[in-house]
């Protein structure tokens, strides 16, 4: 293909129009899917390829599967049904071992042909409810890869246009919510075909080789623009390490986490080496469709951050090019076959939280105190009384460090996550469940700063019939930091009991398979963040607010911010703040 | 007898006036701190220069930023709220999302700017259960009542109420304000099962919420328009143009102003629309650009599209009031060009606004917008701008975009020129396809109206990007969101939930389906019994708000006859497959088909503007109409000697061929090469490749 160099003007024209498909592709995923973690959730990526698997262009939907969908198209190349492609064709694939980000996430793959010839490939992810797997919903405990259901590899569901009907009958045998898994298929498929079709009349209109020319324009762009702010930072290695609480089944066995920043002029090494060995339960990070976007996400937020740059990088391969990642095979961050992998979250979001902790000598002003960097991940399932299943999954927030500039937001999906929650309403309308809290914490203060971290969230969902429940979180034992003179987060915690009284059982923070019986309760506590800065220097108004608020006792605001409140009249004693917060600091 | 619209927007106050005599229009400046004193002046010099006396006038119809305002500047009521205990962050927890996924520093609007700070969040003891709305715990009024002893204390004035499961079963909700009356008798009260009757509680709460944030202000500003309107001696009655369209009274929008949050745009989508249906066109595009921000719509079969409620933020804040489907981008004549970093070239969204504005205001900006563009490429002519109210420096627009974006990236001046204006169409179209194409749309079944006063320098270009059918350019470009208030019905809308399978319903369940159309339609006819409506002029639209069971998402379909019945069910169930289809590509099948909200929608005919027709005109009437002739550079690069027509002077029927330019105050029509414009029988243009 001749390369034709694009002007700025023209370049930006095909910008627009790339980015256009892959928004157009991922909301007919959503608003055309049946199950809440799709639908509600927006658990799901869609884009756009080239013949190379490079990202062209990817819908803002949720982090994880950003960047993941090169992963699948390089492990589709090696298990690909008939060896090769064929205009019509549609491809599932999920399989760890050949580059999936985790079992649930099923891609669709559809080819784009082009006069003719191959060109590219226009593909989603979406996270399935059940695909079979040895429990309902989620799996932790499990001994291997096998456990997690039906693992498709370069599987054909169409072939030249043609329906494989043996094979969506399969499907429709082995889950548990059948009926939500093909329809979203259906609807995965539905959102591929689209960005084929939009991607052959951008081909039409401008041109093959201008296109192709502008993509890799467009690529070269996003690699020079996080280039420039990698250069910015002082080679050298920065380093930070913590533990996760378990592996889901051998309890009390913490897991080292270490996390080493290389810099090295314009590029970037995610040197994982010295974090714990692979473990025995589904505790595992598949490298390539998870431990590698995991770490791509940490720069695009650290040192591409939309909200404070003036202008956007487009969400392409480039942005992936600067970032290499070392994860020693054997690892929990790069697990041998047939290590189980599907609950692989809470290790990417802590990785994260430690890179962030690792630069914050060379960036103070960028990165945050530690976050929840967890994430809840709850699988409710039971059988209806004519033998089929019901399964509903469920993602809970978490809160943010305190930041630089702000508090640490309050009760939102944390780093890696980007989730929308369930209606209540909704949900009791149409499955055996309803929520008796979902509120703020007020059993715990989140991390005091000059600014605070955030407050995490309570949210007790009650089971009416007898059923499964399967619980993904962490940091029940590991609190989230607070930086430059802030003060530690809280723990999170999860609770089960029943609404008619007795014992309250304190979970760990991930367990499988739990039977549960009808009124019992599962109340979530996330963790919140640590603080930004000292206490001390916190504003006294914002202090007296969120005493108003109920985010801080009157107590913490005398012993630690050091301001004197009167809360009949609701204002500040400035004069006594001063005189006391002299005197802390001299203590 | 006369009819006068009136639209505030930021700069400007435009009016209309339709009387025996004529129509005329005026325009004087906005004040921002009380829109009624250019309202109430604009009308009393509209009537002078009409000729009539103010007492002739018998409806005055508004559209206004009131509303919209106190979202933007955050300045509503200081809200008290009493919800369901355990359920007090709702509001605060939102539905979790960030608005961003690549940041650490982003911010979070309902938690940085609560509609209801948590401190007046109230927790109450109450519960009602699904799926049947029995209450497990009686609301404790003691709760209440303390609840409104800390807002007295506070000097809390605006109180909303938002219980889970309200929407079945609303009577805590109903009990709760009346004891809130009781203990500030004079406290504005909001109740979700009121303001928004629907299913998922953030949206609800957060749509009460904001009816109670923005409601004083509004209300006092809409009272005290009305009293001024009567203080200055004019009989007319005040309507006000809510966001589906509609107008209502006075009354109805002071109770529930979240109706009126886009007032301001519907009315050029109204306004264009009455004036395609006089060129006999129903299927168009819109787009009215102004300084900042482009509004998008799309019209098909002469039907103004209602956003999926689902979609509906305000600032930040989910609002479920039903909106005209319209998307604004930051795309405007104000839009800044820049070059950054990486090299990466850009238009817009920051604009330089009205101050300093573009460079050529000569007001301190140096940084290039569009209309710099346009002046550099000889299509706005610095010494006719408005007029020549306001004249431009050319030099200034040249420097601008010579010093930021043509020496770095090493073209020239007019090369520059022309990638600013190819990228802010390009911006345009991209919304314009995404707000028809992806939504099933052909565009080449559409004519693009292009308004606002910088809207015609752009429809052509709009146009061929979207393949679109033709161009229409209204006879007043200006002020088209000012006529489309006299073109506006009553309108009031009515909705609750009411979830039934409709493959497996049953005649019960469909009795209870049909017994909330019937509460809902008498509702709408308590609000159309305080405007006096006879009963034969009132219109019900019984509308089903359907999706597959499971889907997130409803679509709306009629309900033939406005009662659900055995016969009638299987129409609406393909009714839901063909929307869902053309939305989608795809159906699934008839067992999944789900009833969710049931809206009425209550409307009475009001008198439309009425057009007069543009004399005859000659083909002489275009030598006739020239002004002077210039140079212009055009999209294709082409550089042409260009003829400036007074657009005022061209009669019915006569076409004039590219390159041409036709002015009328306000406005400027850019007609390129191989173009012809037609003037249609009421003075619009139309616009087709010869």
């Amino acid at each position: 293909m001749t390369r034709t160099k694009v002007d700025p003007i023209t370049l930006q024209v095909i910008r627009g129009a790339m980015e256009t498909i892959a928004e157009e592709m991922a909301h007919v995923l959503f608003r055309m899917s049946f199950s809440s973690i799709i639908r509600e959730s927006e658990d799901l990526g869609a884009g756009l390829f080239d013949r190379d698997f490079n990202t062209l262009c990817e819908s803002e939907s949720t982090p994880m599967h950003i960047g993941s969908i090169p992963g699948y198209l390089n492990g589709i190349r090696e298990s690909l049904d008939d060896g090769q492609w064929f205009d019509g064709d549609v491809v599932v694939h999920n399989h760890p071992y050949f580059g999936s980000s985790h079992t649930p996430d099923l891609a669709i793959v559809i080819p784009i042909f082009h006069d003719g010839e191959l060109v590219g490939y226009s593909a989603n992810t979406a996270h399935h409810i059940d695909i079979g797997a040895a429990t309902p919903g989620l799996i932790i405990d499990v001994p291997d890869v096998y456990a997690e259901g039906m693992l498709f590899a370069g599987t054909k569901l169409y072939r030249k246009g043609e329906r494989n009907d043996t094979m969506w009958n399969y499907i429709r045998r082995n889950s548990r919510a059948a009926r939500q898994l093909v329809d979203d298929i259906e609807a995965q498929i539905a959102s591929a075909r689209l960005g084929v079709k939009r991607f052959k009349e951008l081909l039409d209109r401008y041109g093959k080789d201008l296109v192709f020319s502008a993509c890799n324009q467009l690529m070269d762009y996003s690699e020079t623009m996080l280039r420039q702010r990698i250069s910015a930072i002082p080679n050298g290695e920065y380093r930070a390490e913590g533990w996760l609480d378990d592996d889901g089944r051998n309890r009390g066995q913490r897991l080292p986490v270490k996390v080493c920043v290389r810099v090295i002029d314009d590029r970037i090494e995610v040197d994982l080496t010295g974090s714990a060995p692979q473990t025995p339960t589904a505790y595992n990070v598949p490298f390539e469709g998870s431990t590698k976007v995991a770490a791509f996400a940490a720069f695009r937020k650290l040192l591409l951050d939309t909200a404070t740059s003036p202008t956007r990088v487009p969400s392409n391969q480039g942005s992936f090019r600067p970032i290499s990642v070392i994860a020693p095979l054997g690892t929990i961050f790069n697990p041998k076959a047939p290590a189980a992998a599907e609950a692989r979250f809470t290790q990417c979001n802590f990785m994260i939280d430690l890179i962030l902790k690792a630069m914050a000598p060379v960036l103070p002003d960028e990165i945050i105190a530690g976050s929840s960097a967890s994430i809840s991940f709850a699988s409710y399932a039971g059988v209806k009384p004519d033998g089929n299943y019901w399964v509903f999954l469920e993602v809970n927030e978490g809160a943010y460090g305190g930041r630089p500039r702000s508090d640490g937001p309050d009760a939102i999906d944390n780093l890696m996550a980007n989730t929308r929650n369930n209606p209540l309403e909704d949900l009791a309308m149409h499955i055996p469940m309803i929520c008796d809290r979902y509120e703020l914490r007020d059993d715990v203060a989140p991390g005091a700063g000059r600014f605070r971290g955030g407050i995490g969230v309570v949210k007790a969902q009650r089971i009416l019939t007898d059923g499964i429940i399967t619980h993904e979180s962490e940091r029940h034992t590991n609190v989230p930091w607070g930086i430059f003179g802030g003060k530690s987060g809280a723990l999170g915690k999860c609770d089960i009991y029943n609404i008619a009284g007795g014992e309250v059982r304190e979970m760990p923070s991930k367990f499988h398979g739990l039977a549960v019986k009808a009124n019992d309760v599962m109340a979530y506590y996330s963790p919140c963040g640590g603080g930004y800065g000292s206490p001390l220097e916190r504003d006294p108004k914002k202090v007296l607010d969120d005493v108003l608020d109920g985010f801080c006792s009157a107590e913490d605001a005398a012993d630690v911010y050091g301001v004197v409140l009167d809360l009949e009249a609701e204002t500040v004693d400035l004069a006594a703040t001063e005189k006391r917060r002299l005197q802390i600091e001299a203590a | 007898m006369a009819r006068i619209g009136v639209d505030v927007g930021g700069t400007n106050t435009d009016l209309i006036l339709e009387c025996d005599k004529g129509i005329f229009f005026h325009k004087v400046p906005s004040t921002p701190k009380d829109q009624s004193i250019a309202v109430i002046r604009g009308v009393q010099e509209i009537c002078d220069i009409a000729g009539i006396a103010k007492e002739a006038v018998s409806l005055i119809a508004h559209g206004t930023t009131v509303a919209t305002n106190i979202t933007i500047e955050h300045n509503g009521a200081e809200v008290g709220m009493l919800t369901t205990k355990g359920f007090r962050d709702i509001l605060h927890i939102g539905r979790h999302k960030r608005p961003h996924n690549f940041s650490l520093h982003f911010d979070v609007p309902w938690q940085s700017n609560p509609l209801v700070k948590r401190r007046n969040r109230i927790a109450i003891s109450e519960r009602i259960l699904p799926p049947t709305g029995e209450v497990s715990v009686a609301m404790d009024e003691a709760e209440v009542r303390a609840a409104c002893a800390l807002f007295r204390k506070r000097g809390i004035k605006s109180v909303c109420v938002g219980f889970l499961f309200s929407f079945l079963n609303d009577a805590h909700e109903k009990r709760a304000r009346e004891i809130v009356l009781e203990e500030i008798p004079d406290a504005y009260v909001s109740i979700s099962s009121e303001v928004a009757n629907v299913i998922r509680e953030y949206e609800r709460f957060s749509t009460v919420a904001m009816n109670a944030y923005v409601g004083p202000k509004s209300a006092l500003y809409l009272r005290n328009l009305e009293e001024k309107v009567q203080a200055a001696g004019i009989p007319a009655k005040l309507r006000v143009i809510q966001s589906n369209g509609g107008i209502s009274t006075i009354d109805g929008c002071a109770k529930k102003p979240v109706g009126i949050l886009l007032s301001g745009p519907a009315g050029g989508v109204i306004g264009a629309l009455a004036e395609a249906r006089l060129a006999g066109i129903e299927n168009i595009l819109t787009n009215d650009i102004g300084g900042t921000s482009a509004d998008i719509s799309t019209i098909a079969g002469g039907r103004i599209r209602i956003k999926n409620p689902r979609d509906t933020l305000v600032s930040g804040h989910a609002v479920m009031a039903p909106m005209i489907d319209l998307e604004t981008i930051g795309a405007g004549g104000g839009s800044i060009a820049y070059l950054d970093a990486a090299g990466g070239f850009h238009v817009g969204p920051r604009s330089a606004g009205s101050e300093p504005g573009p460079a050529c205001y000569g007001r301190g900006g140096t940084e290039p917008t569009v209309t710099d563009a346009q002046v550099v490429l000889g299509r706005m002519d610095a010494d006719k701008f408005l007029g020549g109210d306001l004249p431009l420096d050319p030099a200034l627009s040249h420097k601008a975009i010579k010093d930021k974006i043509a020496d770095p990236m090493g073209i020239s001046v007019t090369e520059a020129a022309l990638g600013i204006i190819k990228v802010v169409n390009n911006n345009m179209a991209l919304t314009m396809r995404a707000n028809s194409v992806a939504r099933g749309y052909d565009p080449r079944e559409f004519s693009l109206m292009p308004f606002g006063g910088a809207g015609p320098f752009h429809g052509v270009a709009l146009a061929e990007l979207v393949s679109a059918k033709d161009v229409l350019v209204p006879l007043a470009p200006g002020i088209t969101a000012a006529m489309g208030l006299l073109c506006t019905n009553l309108q009031y809308e009515h909705i609750r939930s009411v979830i039934t399978n409709l493959f497996t319903a049953t005649q019960a369940q469909m009795d209870k389906v049909n017994a909330v159309i019937e509460t809902l339609v008498a509702a709408g006819n308590v609000d159309l019994d305080a405007d006096a409506i006879p009963a034969p002029d009132r219109r019900f639209e019984v509308i089903a708000e359907v999706r597959y069971h499971g889907q997130g998402f409803e679509l709306r379909v009629p309900i033939p006859g406005g009662t659900l019945t055995e016969a009638n069910r299987t129409e609406v169930i393909a009714a839901f497959h063909a929307r869902h289809t053309a939305d989608y590509g795809y159906a699934f099948d008839d067992a999944l088909v789900e009833l969710y909200n049931i809206r009425v929608i209550a409307t009475a005919a009001a008198p439309h503007l009425q057009l007069p027709a543009v004399p005859k005109g000659t083909q002489a009437d275009v030598p006739a109409s020239l002004l002077y002739t210039r140079e212009t550079v055009f999209d294709d690069g082409s550089t042409h000697q260009t003829p400036r027509y007074d657009r005022t002077k061209l009669g019915a029927g006569v076409t004039v061929d590219g390159p041409a330019i036709l002015i009328q105050h306000n406005s400027t029509t850019l007609l390129p090469p191989t173009y012809r414009a037609e003037v249609l029988t009421y003075g619009s243009l139309r616009i087709a490749k010869i």
